[in-house]
Formats: C-alpha cells, structure tokens, sequence
C-alpha cells in the first residue's frame, strides 16, 4: 500500500515550467490586454448600508470628457437574466448593478464607461444619486432571528439555508458516553486577495455574433453562466483560456463585473475592460470568505475516544447568497476530520446581511471548519488532562481501515494518520520539542505548541450541490485532455480551463510524458477556448492532479492503445502481442516500427491503416470524477471527493509579553497527498497555504463596524502577512497512494492553508493556558492578545 | 485608483517653488511621494498642482555643521541609511531608518518628506523629537525654523507656514563616548505602522551611571514626544530596571494617547511604557558595551 511506484517523471526534481515566463515577467494577464477602441468602466458605489434608491441623475457626468455612457441597475436588470444562485431561492436575486436598493456598503450602483479609467472615475463622481437609508443587519446571530429587517423583502427572511443532518445514533451515542463538553468558535471574514484584483475584457463582434471574453477567471461554467446572463446561445460565447491569472485560491469568479462588461460591450459595440482596483477588490469586488459561528458539543469517553459531534455552523454570506451556502456544504465531506468520530448532527445555517457577498475561498469552507473540529479535539485532551497528540492517535482512523466510510456518507480513500504523526514526532524530536518550550517559558516567555491534524477532501467533485438543493441533479464534474500527434510527431495536449498558477502545463506534461515515455518539455500544452474545448469544469476543489492528472494519463493510454493497433496491422498480430517503449512499438518476434514511422503510417498511409482506423494521432478523454457520482440519499448521506491528503501541524510559537506580538520558531507540517507529480508544486501550494492560513489566524480580517463600514479597504488595514512574518517551514513528506486515481496521486492546492489556522490557534491557546485565557475567535490580533494577557495579569495579581 | 485631476510643475529654485505655492491655494509639494501618491490615488488628497522639488539643487544631503547633523529635506531615507556621517554622530536615527516603511519605499522616500507629513507613527519625527533636533523652512518672505518640539501639532499636522517648504532637519550630535541607543516599534508586520514604537539614547560616564537621557515616544500620541521628567529622572542613576520603571510611571500615565480602531488606549500605554524600558535598557547595554 505504502510502495511508492516507479516513475521516470512523476515525482521527479524537475523545474515548473510556466515558472519561467513568471519569473521572466513575462506572463501574460488582463491588464495586458490592448484593444483598439477599447473603452474603460469606473464604478459608483453606494455610500450606504442599506437604502432605497429614490433618484437618480448621470447628466453631469455624461457631460465629462471622455464619456460614453453612463448605466444603471434598472436598463441593466431589463436586459440581462439574474446571475446564477445556486440555490433554491428564487426571491434572492442578484445582478452586477444594484436595482432599486442597495444591499451593502460599496455595493455597485453604476457603470461609467469612458476612453480612459481615470475620465470614467472622474465621471463617476459627478453621477447623482438620492438614497432614502433603511434598517440593516450586520451581525448573523440577529440576521438568523425572525424580527430581523431581511436584506431581501421579497424573500421575507434572512435564512438562505437551515438544515439538519443526524447522521448515526447521535442521541444514543451521547448518553452512553463518559463526558460532554460544549464550545463556540468564531471564524471571522477574511478570504484569498490576489496580487491581481480581478478583471476582464469583453469584446462583442455584432458581424460573428459572439462576445470575447478574456477574463482573469477562476470558475466553473463561466461561459454558460455569461450566455445565460446575456440571454446568448452558448455557442456565442467564446472564453479564451490563455490568459494568465495572478493569484485566486477561489476568488476569481467575477461573473458580476463579466455580466456587466458584456452588456455595455453590447450596447456600446465596443470592447469594454472593467480591471477592479484594490478598493473594489476589497469592499465590492464580492470575493470575501466564510464568516462562520460554530457551536459544538462533543461527546466523549474518558480514554478519549470522541463518539459523538453535533456542530452548528451558522455562516454570514452578506447581501446575496453566491457561493457562500455551499461552503457550509463541502466540509460534510470530511465533517469527523481523520477521526471515527461515530456520529454527527450537523446544522448549517447561512444567513444574509448588509455585508460583501462571498466567493470560494481555498477549501470552500473546510478551512474554517477543520479549526473548530480541532479546538474541540483540544479541548477534550485539555478535559481529561490528556496530551494533544496522543488524543489525535486514539481517535485516528487507521491505515487498515481505508476505505473508510464516514456518517456523513463518503469513503476515504487512504491514509495512514499514525505513521505520518510518528514521522513529525521523530522529526521534531518531540521529547526535546516539548522541553524547548518549557525552557522558552521558563525564561519568562509565553510559549505554545500548536497540534492540528486534518485532511484536504481533493479531486473537486461538487456533491454538495445536490445535497442542498434538490432541483440539481447534476452527478458529474469531468476533466477533459486531447492529444494530437503532428505529422512531424510532435506531441501537443489541449487543457480546457485557465490557470491561475496551479502548474497545469507542468501537471500535463509530466503525465503524458511518463506515460509515452517522452521528455514532458518536448510536450506542447495549449488552452483552448470555450468553442473549442471539451467539457471541463476549471482547478477548484484541489481537483486539477486528480482530474487533469487522470484524463492526461487516459488520453495518453488510449493513443498508445491506438499506436499498438496500428502496429499489430502492420505486425499482423494482436495488439495485445505489440509493446511500446519510448515511442518505439515492437512485436515479438523483434520487428520494430520507430516513432516516425507510425506517424508516417497514420499521417500519409490509410492504406496501411486497419479497419475502421480514423487517420492522424489524435485522441481525446473526458474523465468522470473517480467517486460520487451518485445522489444523495433521502437522509442527507453523500459521497463527497474521492480523495483525501492528510497534514499533520506541530509547530512552536511565543508570544510577546508586552505587544503580543506571535513569532513561529518552529513550524513543521507533515504532508501526505499521495502521489507527487510535481514536487516544487505541491511544496509551493504547502508553504504559500500555511502563509495563508497564518494570516487567517492572527492578521487578515474584513471588519465591518456596527453601521456597516467595512474597516480594512487597503493593504494598510487589511493585513496580508510578508515575508518577514512567515516562518521557515518544513515538511515532513510521506507517500499513500489513492486508490482511486490513476497514479495514486491526491490534492494538494489546499494544503497548509486548512490546518495553520487550527495549529496557530492551539499553539497561541497552550502559550497562554497558565492565564486562564482563551482566544475563540479569529485572527487573534496581537493588540488583543496583548490586552488579554494585560487583563487577565491583573486579575491575577487582584 | 486613478488621481483626480492636477497640475504638475517642476521648478528649478527653491523660489520658484516658493512661488508656485504661495501663488496656488490646493498646490502641494511632492518629494518622494510615498504617502501623498497613494492618498491621491485613492482620492484622499486632491491637489490641483503638484510642485515637484526633486530637481531643485541643494534641497539634498548630509553634511555636520558645529553641533548638528543638517540633512537636506530631498535627502532619501535610504541615502541616509546609508551615510557613515550617520551612524558616526547620529546612532539613533541609525537604528531607526531600517523601521521606515521598506527598502523600496526607503529608496524614494525623503528626510523631508516623512517630517513634513507628521504621520504618527513615523520614525524620522520621533528621532527628531527625542533629540531636540530644529526644522528650517522656506517660503516667499524668506526663511524661517522652529524646534522640533514645536513643530508637530497633531496626526498629519504641523506648524509649517500654510506656504512654506521645508528645506532641511537639523539633529544636535552628542559630544563625548559611552553614549547608546535603544530603538523599538510594536506593528503587526514589521515595518508596519507602528502602534508604538519608542526610542532612546543615553550617555554613561565611567563608572555606568547616566549623565545623559533622551527618551522619546512615537505612534501612541497624535505626534512624537519626548518624555522629558523621564529622562531628568534618569540622569544621574545606573538606569537598572527600577530606575527605568520608577522614572517611566508618571510620564506615561500622562500620554494623550491616540484612539482608533488598530489598538486600544490601553495597549498604547502598556506597551509605550515596555517599549521605553526595553530602549532604555537597550542604550544603556550599548554604551556599556554590552551587546543584547
């Protein structure tokens, strides 16, 4: 189970190849984009929290230099369809312009468009608008109640989605365990802020009847969402997927500023760019993450074994449902962590309020999620005055258990939690890891170590759909590669979705080359467009090394099995009987045909060809995702991602007496997502997740004030950590295959990120035990720390 | 993030320059312009002209004259960084120039520029402050100067006539050996803005007792002061722990301390109190020729 299979190229050191162009600056992005009579939107934002909007008056400002036009909510929401909802809520409707009220502060109310961004941004604040102020809900707990004013009239409450699973005899599971103990989380909005804030160029041909969009995208069936929207056949709408993405781990899904670029390249017959600055991107640009309570009672015995769960998770989507619901939805694929955690009830509540909308955010919510399954594993150590560590082992699931299946309705793939813990537990050398903290403390300092272990639900399926709507029925979410063989025998591979730094050229490449025994750089990857590509359904849930992985590796199978054929004809044997090394086909009794050749043969000489051989070298692959493909079942079990990498945090922090300030002296993370195909990926995903969640953990945060104000508009509030505050990190690799993919391999685009936050939080909690504080609530922000600290010193020596 | 609409003028003499603003009433100078860009970008700042004095000679350098360092206000802050004039006669502004901004805000960033913006939590003021260091300025009636202490009157405020230009700092240079300094900054990221940040030089005679204490404290208050009972307590103790302690207690109680929404009043104070002792006792190690 734990053999490592031998390959040429996965696996291998071998440099990433995009990194090249990346590194050269020479990537190519929206921002880079120049068409001739290309005109330029600037947005009006509402100045309110919530308001009615009584008048409204773009005279002044389409008399500006420059200006073409000038539109809102109303023309808009006349002429398009609502952006997609995912649920079934039908009175929650959502378009890029607001249309009548105004739902959140910054919430866009009008496009300017004008030769120029800064004539457009001129221009936009010379347009009128009267707004009458309503009542407005900011905090979730008083949205979730009855008497709340609803963010939607139409609707009638705050409650986008309530829903209680039992799964397994909770209540049974409960009364025969030795203990309970109760605790609330709070996981405070924060998201991914890419380096390039969102854009996109629209371009609409009225002669070919088909709208261009190059877009700095993230997302599934955007072409169709946009055809939708803009009440276009599909076929209308072309989505180039050669434009290079800077940074999104979930965010860029920019439907609504797509939406409305379409519409005024429409209506104005021109290309329309509409690039977010960073003030947008932060308060507007609707690309905020999980803003989540939990509640948990756990059940447990007193030799630590965890038998029961139930979790309320109450989450604050902001003024419009986006995808914010269903990131309550993905954790029930791994609800009970790597724990036999028996039985769960789980409540999921989200909520809208006069807050930004959400957009996926890395792990859809499985971050957010993991932290409060780990608080609670701490704090039942903490109960029974058992170490952290070894509460974690009793509960594992172990390696001979897999496939394992959860209450929650999906099977693990595979793993083995013990070994990679002994693995971080001799690395750290876990005797002397402990003493150097109780040195560290003995000198004064306040010093923690921080436990977390949780995996990564990977390979992207999106079952969670249909497990809270039930009008969708959709059971599949394929990848798809062709490979053509030119007639001069060069390899060239299609992929069908952008690339916001994944790697995927590296990732395709790799796998072909391996399986046709090729050097992957002599391998071509191009991206299409949505006209020319197969179904797809873009890198989201840590599904590219699975999915792309697996139709690369069975595209490139099924070109071998038609080189053999071929080969067998010219052979006259059975294909079976032809063997293929490194591009040479060779029968038995040593005949060879060289590569050349059977490029000749396919290229030039049906003659030669079997029966019902189509000529040329060119396959394709649309590739089921291997596990959930069923619908849920009526009690609310379903098969989430087929794949689930493990990672294991032990770290060591202190803490400054004084300023509060965390500072990370040890921080080593054990790594399993089975087979690697690109080490230098997966170690870049691993270590940009932990910066990621550190942020989350103790500095990014999208605070809003009782009014509504969101607090942190620029990088001077809202806090991203640099490299000086990141630690060295080392990871302690280990190898379980899956043995559901093709070559065992398993996500990695989320690793690091899902349990920093969870390590951080315990480390910074163990450092400060001896006071008698803990932090519930992230990111702990060292000015708090600090005051806790202060208030609970004086306490003491009261 | 487009700036709303100005005029850019680049004159050759500091008169003209002199002239341009006084003749503008929204005209503002620009140096390095490391905050007053980003604040036009976002339209916090709209100026209808900007006088650009990077191109007037003699606006930049570093040269000691008697007891003073003189840095001209066009100096950047990484030039500075860099002087061995600097680390020679001014340690503390030494140690504090690393903790402004970052080395590419350092590389366009002026002396001038971080003094004339009176930003709270800057460090050139708070060295400037704690030193007793002078501001000279120019404007159409001619020149004129204050004390540092005199100068800054609140968050982004200053006493520079509405159409003066400053043209260069003055920082006094101590005479004598045994002299130390001790420079700290609480901020979430480094190099961040500080919440507080403290700094501190002392001279010690013989035998380790103080003759000589500057002590000053920067990001609490709306600008840079210098605890000056502090310092008079001090001068003439071994500057143990105590001593610090003891001579901190009534200054710091006496901060007008900031409020807004990154720290709380009471951290301020806590941590201005820690952060002038962890400088003090920093200096002290310093000039002892013990190295922390």
């Amino acid at each position: 189970m734990n053999e490592r299979p031998k390959f040429r190229f996965v696996s291998a050191d071998r440099r990433v190849r995009e990194d090249r162009r990346f590194v050269a600056g020479m990537g190519k992005y929206v921002g880079d984009i120049a068409e001739a009579g290309m005109l330029h939107v600037a947005i009006v934002h509402a100045p309110y929290t919530a308001a009615k909007i009584v008048s409204f008056d773009a005279s002044r400002a389409l008399a500006m230099p420059g200006v073409v036009a000038v539109v809102e909510g109303e023309e808009l929401s006349t002429n398009v369809e609502p952006l997609m909802n995912g649920l079934d809520t039908p009175k929650v409707q959502r378009y890029p312009l607001a249309v009548k009220h105004v739902r959140y502060n910054g919430e866009w109310v009008a496009a300017v468009v004008a030769q120029t961004r800064a004539q457009a941004e001129d221009a936009a604040e010379c347009v009128d608008v009267e707004y009458e102020p309503l009542p407005f809900v900011i905090d979730a707990e008083e949205a979730y109640r009855p008497s709340s004013p609803p963010v939607h009239a139409a609707h009638g409450s705050n409650v986008l989605l309530d829903r209680t699973f039992n799964w397994g005899e909770i209540d049974e599971d409960f009364a025969a365990s030795d203990h309970q103990l109760s605790l609330r989380v709070t996981w405070g909005r924060s998201s991914t802020v890419p380096l390039e804030t969102f854009g996109v160029v629209a371009m609409w041909d009225p002669w070919a009847e088909v709208m261009d969009v190059r877009a700095s995208i993230q997302m599934p069936k955007y072409a169709d969402q946009i055809a939708r929207a803009m009440r276009l056949p599909g076929n209308a709408v072309r989505v180039h997927y050669d434009i290079d993405v800077g940074g999104s781990y979930g965010v860029k899904r920019g439907i609504k500023h797509t939406v409305l670029a379409c519409y005024l390249s429409m209506k104005l017959k021109q290309p329309v760019r509409l690039i977010e600055d960073r003030l947008e991107n932060m308060s507007s640009g609707d690309a905020h993450g999980p803003d989540r309570i939990f509640d948990i009672d756990a059940a447990f015995n007193r030799d630590g074994i965890v038998r029961s769960m139930k979790m309320r998770a109450l989450d604050n989507a902001g003024a419009y449902a986006g995808r914010a619901p269903f990131q309550l939805g993905k954790p029930i694929g791994a609800i009970v962590g790597p724990y036999k955690i028996n039985s769960v009830r789980y409540h999921a509540v989200s909520v809208t309020s006069n807050k930004a909308v959400q957009e996926a955010v890395r792990g859809f919510g499985q971050s957010p999620t993991n932290y409060a399954i780990e608080t609670m594993m701490d704090r039942v150590a903490e109960h029974l005055g058992m170490d952290r560590v070894e509460i974690r082992r009793r509960n594992f699931i172990r390696a001979d258990e897999f496939p394992y299946l959860i209450p929650s309705g999906t099977r693990y793939d595979s793993g083995d939690y013990h070994t990679v813990v002994d693995k971080v537990m001799k690395h750290v050398d876990w005797p002397a890891f402990v003493a150097e903290r109780d040195r560290l403390r003995a000198n004064g300092a306040y010093a923690g170590i921080g436990i977390a272990a949780c995996l990564e639900p990977s390979g992207g399926n999106s079952s969670f759909e249909p497990l809270l709507n039930p009008a969708n029925t959709t059971t599949t979410w394929m990848e798809s590669c062709r490979i053509n063989v030119d007639a001069l025998g060069n390899i060239t591979a299609t992929i069908h979705t952008t690339s916001s730094g994944q790697g995927h050229e590296t990732l395709a490449s790799t796998v072909i080359g391996e399986v046709l025994e090729f050097d992957p750089d002599s391998i071509r990857i191009v991206r299409t467009d949505s006209l020319t590509s197969l179904p797809g359904n873009s890198p989201v849930g840590s599904r590219m090394a699975v999915m792309l992985g697996g139709s690369c590796y069975l595209a490139a199978n099924k070109l071998k099995k038609k080189l053999k054929a071929i080969a067998a004809h010219q052979f006259d044997c059975a294909p079976e009987d032809v063997d293929y090394v490194q591009g040479v086909l060779r029968a038995k009794d040593g005949r060879t045909l060289k590569w050349a050749e059977m490029v000749n043969i396919a290229h030039r000489n049906f003659h030669l060809l079997p029966e019902d051989c189509e000529p040329g070298l060119e396959v394709t692959n649309v590739y089921q995702v291997p596990t959930g493909t069923d619908l849920p079942t009526a009690d609310g079990r379903v098969q989430m991602y087929p794949c689930h990498s493990f990672e294991f945090h032990c770290i060591l922090v202190t803490i400054d007496p004084d300023t509060g300030k965390v500072d990370i002296p040890r921080y080593v993370i054990g790594h399993d997502c089975g087979t690697v195909i690109n080490p230098h990926i997966v170690k870049g995903m691993t270590l940009g997740g932990i910066a990621h969640g550190l942020g989350a953990a103790l500095m990014e945060e999208f605070v809003y004030d009782g009014e509504g104000q969101m607090m942190a508009q620029s990088f001077m509030d809202y806090l991203l950590p640099s490299s000086h505050e990141v630690p060295q990190v080392e990871i302690v690799h280990h190898c379980t295959p899956s043995p559901f993919t093709v070559m065992g391999q398993k996500g990695s685009g989320e690793s690091g990120y899902l349990g920093a936050p969870a390590a951080i939080s315990g480390a910074v909690n163990d450092a400060v035990r001896s006071l008698g504080i803990r932090f519930n609530r992230l990111p702990m922000r060292m000015t708090a720390i600090s005051d806790a600290i202060a208030e609970a010193k004086s306490k003491q020596s009261n | 993030m487009k700036a709303a609409p100005f005029d850019y003028a680049r004159p050759k003499s500091l008169g003209e320059a002199a002239s341009l603003l006084a003749a503008h009433e929204d005209a503002r100078i620009i140096a390095g312009g490391q905050t007053l860009v980003p604040m036009m970008a976002m339209r916090l700042a709209r100026p209808t002209l900007l006088i650009d004095i990077a191109h007037i000679d003699g606006l930049s350098g570093i040269c000691e004259e008697g007891a003073q360092v003189v840095i001209g206000a066009m100096t950047r802050q990484a030039s500075a960084e860099k002087s061995s004039l600097v680390h020679a006669k001014l340690p503390l502004l030494a140690a504090a120039l690393p903790w402004v901004g970052h080395t590419p805000t350092r590389n366009r960033g002026t002396v001038g520029g971080s003094v004339a913006n009176a930003d709270p939590a800057a460090e050139i003021p708070l060295v400037l402050v704690t030193l007793d260091g002078e501001v000279r300025w120019q404007s159409e009636k001619g020149q004129g100067g204050c004390k540092a202490n005199e100068f800054f009157a609140g968050p982004m405020s200053t006493e520079l006539p509405a159409s003066a230009i400053l043209t260069e700092v003055r920082f006094p240079v101590w005479d004598g050996g045994n002299i130390g300094v001790g420079f700290h900054e609480a901020s979430a990221r480094r190099s961040d803005f500080a919440y507080v940040s403290a700094a501190a030089q002392v001279q010690l005679d013989g035998n380790g007792k103080c003759i000589r204490c500057a002590l000053g404290i920067g990001g609490a208050t709306p600008f840079p002061v210098k605890l000056d009972a502090a310092c008079a307590a001090l001068e003439g103790t071994m500057l143990d722990a105590k001593d610090i302690a003891a001579a901190l207690v009534a200054d710091v109680a006496g901060l007008d301390i900031m409020v807004d929404g990154h720290a709380s009043p009471a951290y301020r104070r806590r941590v201005a109190a820690a952060l002038a002792a962890r400088a003090l006792s920093d200096a002290r190690d310093a000039a002892t020729g013990v190295r922390a």
